[in-house]
């Protein structure tokens, strides 16, 4: 009979080792699978065991972040306000279906890359070649701030909520040109290779 | 007199006073569970163990992993002299605090 191996989430994982300095990475991950392994799996079940370990593993986030700069953590703070309302745009819009919904769901499906691709780059530090397509969104987050700013600066209606989002896309934008050139890591620890 | 410790810092470094040879991540996280009688995130015990040993109040080595840990290292950590004094000076201040206090607490003490 063919035994299934049970292992932690493998993206879960992954994710623990791009957020975790090169110090901690081998050990915190280690004990994590030993935990999930030995006590999370056989007491509570492949379902349980994974969310205990998928919460475990964004419990690291707010602690072992690299981003370093108080502009980045700014940055973050807005790119997650910015993916929340656009994914919640999207959903409206595909839900509703009013005259140009394809266009609008599809220019919020795309901010919402933008705000998710800056929040992997800045929180994980991924490779820089990356980062060059963030100056592309950066642009493209002003343009579409600007251009929802003046709309509801000069329409017939007065939208709150649409002039906050518009400054918001124009502050992101700003922050996102600023911080792009600024590493979002900290100084790593030296790296231990060697046991004992 | 050395900064006071805070209580989960207190948990952690008992935690390793009281596992001894087995201080190692998970056990400590599971014995901070025990000592707080809640449930505590493994991001919160490895960010206090770092900025412990950062502060010099806990030392680390490194040992081989076992095969559940696909291998992975196991770092193990011991309370520094400096650790056992934060810990001293932190319970002897805390007694001082409490030494006139009956609970509950009377109304204008």
């Amino acid at each position: 009979m063919k035994m299934s191996v049970h292992a932690p989430p493998r993206w879960a994982e992954r994710f623990l080792e791009r957020l975790l300095p090169a110090r901690a990475r081998q050990v915190v991950v280690g004990d994590l699978r030993e935990e999930y392994l030995e006590s999370m799996l056989p007491r509570r079940g492949r379902l349980r065991a994974d969310l205990w370990f998928i919460r475990q593993v964004a419990s690291f986030v707010p602690q072992f972040s690299r981003e370093v700069s108080p502009m980045g953590k700014i940055l973050l703070w807005f790119s997650w306000f910015t993916l929340v309302c656009t994914c919640w745009l999207a959903l409206m819009e595909m839900l509703l279906r009013h005259p140009g919904f394809e266009l609008r769901a599809l220019l919020a499906i795309g901010v919402a890359a933008i705000c998710m691709a800056t929040i992997v780059v800045r929180m994980l530090h991924v490779a820089m070649r990356t980062e060059r397509w963030l100056w592309l969104g950066a642009a493209l987050l002003i343009g579409v701030g600007g251009e929802a700013f003046l709309h509801s600066a000069t329409a017939d209606h007065f939208e709150g909520f649409a002039v906050v989002i518009s400054v918001v896309l124009l502050v992101q934008g700003i922050l996102m040109l600023i911080t792009l050139g600024q590493p979002a890591k900290g100084s790593p620890r030296p790296l231990e290779t060697t046991l004992g | 007199m050395a900064e006071l410790l805070g209580t989960f810092e207190q948990s952690v470094l008992l935690s390793i006073f009281g596992l001894r040879d087995e201080a190692y991540g998970r056990a400590i996280l599971n014995h901070v569970q025990e000592l707080l009688q809640r449930n505590v995130s493994a991001g919160a015990v490895y960010a206090t163990l770092e900025r412990l040993e950062a502060r010099g109040l806990v030392l680390s080595r490194l040992a081989e992993g076992s095969p559940a840990r696909g291998g992975r290292a196991r770092r193990y950590y011991t309370v520094a002299g400096e650790g056992e004094r934060a810990l001293s000076e932190t319970q002897k201040a805390l007694t001082a605090i409490w030494k006139d206090v009956q609970l509950p607490i009377q109304e204008g003490l």
